[in-house]
């Protein structure tokens, strides 16, 4: 038997710039195209079947480029063209590849439909695969189903049952391997078969209430897919969860979930402080000791020793911006281990645990992703809203991103936390974190029950990876993209801010006192400062060292440490400042400004620190993202938020002590 | 007849948050949610834009998912360049929009 036709329509030849002899395509025999999804395996299939007989080249007038070569179908039965046509979803045209796809089986102006159409199928991906023979069999044509990737099927418990299959489906089926070259022989056959065979009617389509609804005509294949692939034809194995979905049954559930989470972020701030305490004070002990004794005496040397230009770079930079470098090993250890939980996939999870309580109260699940960024630099996070479709969305997250507690925040935590509770710094650090949640929800809430009513929650849903196991190489990139970041802050604006503070620290107030020699207390920084401490009074840190450390902390959160320690630094030039006695000199502070109310005051400062404006760059990128009033509106709401729960946290605390 | 589509689209709007919970929602086998899933989406009824966490100090332009300035938490899709796993927000499309 020949298949060979007189009068055969073919599809017209693509123009050719091929890898093989255009001759050995047949002219005039029947056309056959190979479809499917991509990676289906038809262009493995397409080269095992035509060898070298192959052209390839754009199909005329488009861009598209299909293969073309010639299939000798067995011995009795002649050859036919096949058409390698580039790989597709469906027929919806989404890119010129499934435009060329559409228009030629739809009859565009691309010439006759193909002879016959193999759709290659992915076994392990039957209903994604199968997508667009449903939509082929709403036209009679002649269609061979060819199923690949059935091994891997089967490594996921899902069988397939190719007689029935083609029963349900109404057309042949045949299983191939087109890597190890099977099932060649009973595609020709099915294939030949069908040739000669007479056209199929086209499958009859469901009801679907509005034909011009894209989503009811999808739909309306999709329950034929289900309904074909559901009738035996295809069986999965009872036992079908992952070790991620066995997992995540518990990590994501509604109350382990949370608390699992809480119990990870504690165990990684527990670490975090604990294993970078001794590498801390080893560090601070060698910027305060041999580092500052070395600067001095090398300006002793060249004869600057006790001028200003000592003060700067001893007092100044030294004593400031060291003090901030001592926290590198902390930076480190907690950028290592936020990287090993992001690389496992466990932070997916968590921003779902998050977001699963955001969304409780009410507040737009999209927003909740510029809020997770905003826990790593509040600058991003406002880009972020960019994500935003809506305006007012945009907005409120925008207004909200400051109170989640960016890690520059850390530094001041971890340095207040072990002065004032050295045996819980981890917990408090921790709970800090709780608190800039709650921070969140509850300045959220009075935005939308205030300014925002109008603003209604949008559905979201977190798609989750896998888990895997945490790439050391990756880990470690990851750690030092993010500590290069933390060391540029230091190098560039906490430089400049230091400078800044050891001006103002220069200038005597009174006279008596040359430029450079003043004593701290005696300076414009100081005089400054006190003017504003009044301010922080009632909640129990109206001192002028702290006063002033805030006032320099909205350049960035950094520079409240360098503040601190070049103000005490300066107020004891004969030695370097260690962190052991920053911390003395802090907690007199403190217990000199709460009338003895330590602890509250220090609760109070933290809250504060955390919910004031973060830094200048967030302002910047507030005013560019969502204009100058909006920012300044936001300015006032963490100022405001701020000092009232501060100050409420202060005479609470007091009371309660 | 079944809706799928419409039955994953109303399991989202219901809460579920994974596709494990949708598939324990409708009773759809998982293969047919993981294809609704991707149809919906090439239909624009989902979209999918990615979670970048923890982002570091310097901004945008020295994280790994960033592209210069562009946020990748911002992208339309996963990037290229974001080498860790990568969590794929799926959101409603608003109406109309």
């Amino acid at each position: 038997m020949t298949l060979f036709r007189p009068g055969v329509r073919a599809a017209p030849a693509p123009s050719c710039h091929g890898d093989g002899p255009a001759a050995a395509v047949v002219s005039g025999a029947p056309v056959v195209a190979l479809a499917g999804a991509p990676n289906a395996g038809k262009s493995t299939l397409f080269n095992g079947l035509t060898g070298g007989s192959r052209v390839v080249g754009n199909w005329p007038g488009t861009t598209v480029e299909v293969g073309r070569g010639s299939w000798q179908l067995g011995v009795d039965d002649g050859a036919v063209q096949i058409l390698d046509l580039p790989g597709a979803y469906g027929l919806d045209g989404a890119s010129p590849d499934e435009a060329l796809i559409r228009d030629l089986f739809t009859g565009g102006d691309l010439g006759p439909v193909p002879d016959l159409t193999v759709v290659v199928a992915d076994a392990a991906h039957l209903t994604r695969s199968l997508y667009l023979a449903a939509e082929l069999r709403e036209a009679p044509q002649r269609l061979v189903v060819a199923l690949t990737m059935v091994d891997v099927a089967a490594r996921r418990g899902v069988t397939v049952d190719p007689g029935r299959l083609a029963t349900a489906l109404g057309v042949p089926v045949v299983v191939l391997d087109p890597r190890r070259r099977e099932g060649r022989e009973a595609l020709a056959r099915a294939v030949a078969d069908s040739l000669v065979a007479p056209l199929p009617a086209a499958r009859v389509a469901g009801p679907v209430d509005d034909p011009t609804d894209e989503l009811a005509v999808a739909d309306e294949r999709f329950a034929w897919l289900d309904a074909v692939l559901g009738a035996g034809a295809v069986t999965e194995a009872p036992v079908g969860r992952t070790v991620t979905d066995r997992v995540d049954r518990w990590v994501t559930a509604p109350v382990v979930g949370p608390l699992l989470f809480l119990a990870v972020m504690w165990a990684v701030f527990q670490a975090t402080t604990t294993l970078a305490a001794p590498l801390q004070d080893a560090l601070g002990g060698l910027v305060s000791g041999p580092v500052t004794a070395a600067g001095r005496g090398l300006l002793g040397l060249i004869g600057l020793g006790g001028t200003w230009v000592a003060g700067l770079l001893l007092d100044g930079l030294v004593a400031g911006v060291g003090m901030l470098l001592t926290f590198v090993p902390l930076m480190a250890i907690m950028f290592a281990l936020l990287a090993l939980l992001e690389d496992s996939g466990y932070l997916a999870r968590a921003a779902l645990v998050t977001d699963r309580v955001m969304r409780s109260i009410g507040l737009p699940g999209r927003a909740f992703l510029p809020l997770v960024v905003g826990f790593g630099c509040n600058v991003p996070a406002i880009s972020a809203t960019r994500i935003l479709p809506d305006a007012r969305h945009r907005v409120m997250t925008a207004l909200l991103v400051p109170f989640t507690s960016c890690s520059a925040r850390l530094t001041v935590y971890v340095l207040v936390a072990s002065t004032f509770f050295p045996q819980v710094a981890g917990t408090v650090v921790f709970g800090m974190y709780l608190t800039s949640i709650l921070f969140v929800v509850g300045v959220g809430l009075l935005l939308r029950r205030t300014l925002w009513r109008a603003v209604g929650p949008e559905p979201l849903v977190l798609d989750m990876p896998a888990y895997q196991r945490p790439t050391l190489q990756l880990v470690a990139a990851v750690t030092w993209v993010r500590l290069r970041g933390f060391l540029r802050t230091a190098g560039g604006i906490v430089v400049a801010t230091v400078t800044l503070v050891w001006l103002l620290q220069a200038v005597p107030v009174h006279g008596g006192a040359a430029f450079g020699q003043v004593p701290p207390e005696e300076s414009l920084f100081a005089a400054l400062a006190r003017a504003i401490a009044p301010v922080f009074s009632p909640a129990g840190f109206g001192e002028w060292h702290t006063a002033g450390a805030l006032v320099v902390g909205f350049v960035a959160k950094e520079a409240v440490l360098t503040s601190w320690a070049q103000t005490y630094a300066a107020a004891d030039p004969t030695a370097g400042l260690a962190p052991d006695q920053l911390q003395a000199h802090v907690h007199a502070a403190f217990g000199l400004s709460s009338g003895g109310a330590v602890t509250a005051a220090a609760l109070a400062f933290l809250v504060f620190l955390l919910a004031y404006t973060p830094c200048v760059a967030t302002v910047a990128i507030q005013r560019r993202e969502i204009g100058l009033r909006w920012t300044l509106f936001g300015i006032a709401l963490q100022l405001t938020v701020a000092w009232t729960v501060a100050v409420a946290v202060f005479q609470l605390g007091r009371l309660i002590a | 007849m079944t809706s799928p589509l419409r039955s994953v689209l109303a399991a989202f709007a219901d809460g579920a948050r994974s596709r494990v919970e949708v598939c324990a929602r409708t009773g759809l086998r998982r293969d047919v949610v993981d294809a609704a899933v991707e149809r919906l989406v090439r239909m624009d009824r989902l979209v999918a834009s990615e979670l970048a966490v923890g982002c570091p100090d310097g901004g945008c332009g020295s994280c790994a998912s960033g592209a210069g300035d562009a946020p990748g938490c911002g992208a339309a899709g996963p990037s290229g360049r974001r080498t860790g796993p990568v969590l794929v927000a799926l959101s409603f499309r608003r109406p109309g929009g």
